[in-house]
C-alpha cells in the first residue's frame, strides 16, 4: 500500500462527503428557483494533472456560456456554471416565462436570468460550506461570460496552480426529471479552502 | 489513376505547463486565458516550439517544463537545440495574458505573466516580432511551423495572424 496514495484517497473521500452535503442544499435551492424542474448532484471530486484539466472536464476548445462566482479571500475558490448555448437560452426562457430568444445574441434579460441562476446556486453553496466548515465565505457578484471554457478555467485555477501540478476539482451535474443535462458546475477551491474543509470533517464529532 | 489523398497536418494540443517543439509542417494549438502562449521560431530552419506558460515565477520550484515564465524559455531553447536549432536567429511571438473575470484584486496574473515572459526573452536576447496579449477575452491559437505565424481567434472577432 502506498501511504501517499492512501492519504490522497482519504482526502478525496473527505471532500466528497462535504461536497455531497453542500450539493444537497444547492439542489434544494435550484429546485425552488426552477419550480421543481431542475436538480443537481455531485458527479465527482478528483485530482487531475494540470495539462489534462480541460480535456478531463470535456471543455473542449469551443465557446461556452458561463456564469462565474468567486469566493473571495484566502479560504475561497471559483464556481463556474457552464452551459451550452442552446440549453442556456432554454433555461432563461423558462425562468422568464417567454419564448426562446430568436436572435444570435443574448438579450440583457436572458443574461440576467442566467446570472441570477448562478447567484442562487453559488449562494446556496456558500451558505452550506460556511455552515459545514465554520468559516465565513464572501461571494463576489456573478459574471456572465461567453468564451472558451478552458480560458475561464485557467484563471479560476491559479491559486492552486501556484503550489501544485495536480488540481483538485469538483464537478456537479444537472438533471431535469430523469434526464441528465449538458450543464455543469465546476468548483475550484483554493488550497486554504481545501485545508479548511478537511479540518472541519476531522473535527466533527 | 486516383489522386493522392492530402492530409492536413495534425495539430498537437499544448496543455497547461507543456511545451511542444517540431519542424514544418508541424502545427501546435492551445486555448489561453491568463496563461501565455509563447512561440519561438527559426525562420530559416523552420523549426519552432510553443509553450503554454501558467505562472510568472517558479521561485525555485520545479514543475512541468512550460509552467513558469522564468524557466520555460530555457527549456524551449534546449528542446530546439536538440532539433539542431541555435538560439541565434530565433524570433518570439506572445499571446494570452488576459484577465477573464474579476480583476479588482491585488494580483492580475495575466499582466504578471506578460511582464515575466517579456523579461525572460530579453535576458535570452530573443526578439519579439509579434504579440496579441492582455484584454478580457480568451484566445484559441494555432502555431504553424511552416510559416512561424500564430493564428489567434477570439470570441466574436475575426481571427488574426501574428
Amino acid at each position: 500500500m502506498n501511504p501517499i496514495h492512501d492519504d490522497v484517497r482519504k482526502t478525496l473521500d473527505v471532500l466528497h462527503e462535504l461536497f455531497t452535503s453542500a450539493t444537497h442544499d444547492a439542489s434544494a435551492a435550484m429546485c425552488r428557483w426552477t419550480d421543481g424542474l431542475i436538480s443537481v448532484t455531485l458527479d465527482e471530486v478528483r485530482r487531475t494533472p494540470l495539462e489534462e484539466v480541460a480535456q478531463t472536464l470535456e471543455l473542449g476548445d469551443e465557446l461556452l456560456t458561463m456564469v462565474v462566482l468567486t469566493l473571495e479571500g484566502e479560504v475561497g475558490g471559483n464556481l463556474i456554471l457552464v452551459f451550452d448555448d442552446v440549453n442556456g437560452r432554454q433555461l432563461a426562457a423558462k425562468l422568464l416565462r417567454q419564448p426562446i430568444g430568436s436572435t444570435p445574441e443574448w438579450s440583457p434579460l436572458e443574461m440576467s436570468a442566467l446570472t441570477e441562476t448562478g447567484n442562487i446556486l453559488g449562494c446556496a453553496y456558500v451558505n452550506a460550506l460556511t455552515r459545514l466548515i465554520g468559516t465565513e465565505l464572501v461571494p463576489s457578484a456573478p459574471y456572465f461570460i461567453q468564451d472558451f471554457g478552458a480560458s475561464v478555467l485557467q484563471q479560476a485555477m491559479m491559486a492552486q496552480a501556484v503550489s501544485t501540478d495536480e488540481l483538485l476539482l469538483c464537478r456537479i451535474g444537472f438533471h431535469r426529471e430523469d434526464e441528465e443535462l449538458d450543464w455543469h458546475v465546476i468548483f475550484v477551491p483554493t488550497p486554504a479552502m481545501q485545508e479548511a474543509m478537511t479540518r472541519s470533517l476531522h473535527a466533527a464529532p | 489513376m486516383t489522386s493522392p489523398t492530402i492530409h492536413a497536418p495534425v495539430e498537437t494540443l499544448v496543455g497547461l505547463g507543456q511545451i511542444a517543439a517540431g519542424q514544418a509542417p508541424k502545427r501546435m494549438k492551445a486555448v489561453l486565458g491568463s496563461c501565455i502562449g509563447l512561440a519561438l521560431y527559426h525562420p530559416r530552419l523552420k523549426t519552432g516550439a510553443l509553450a503554454h506558460i501558467v505562472l510568472p515565477d517558479s521561485a525555485g520550484r520545479t514543475g512541468p517544463p512550460g509552467k513558469f515564465a522564468d524557466t520555460a524559455v530555457g527549456h524551449m531553447i534546449e528542446m530546439l537545440r536538440q532539433l539542431d536549432t541555435p538560439v541565434h536567429g530565433l524570433t518570439a511571438r506572445l499571446t494570452g495574458g488576459a484577465n477573464m473575470f474579476g480583476g479588482n484584486g491585488p494580483i492580475r496574473i495575466g499582466e504578471e505573466n506578460i511582464k515575466a515572459v517579456t523579461q525572460s526573452l530579453r535576458r535570452a536576447s530573443i526578439r519579439v516580432v509579434g504579440q496579441d496579449v492582455g484584454g478580457n477575452c480568451g484566445r484559441r491559437i494555432v502555431f504553424d511551423c511552416s510559416s512561424g505565424q500564430i493564428t489567434v481567434e477570439k470570441a466574436g472577432q475575426p481571427s488574426r495572424s501574428l
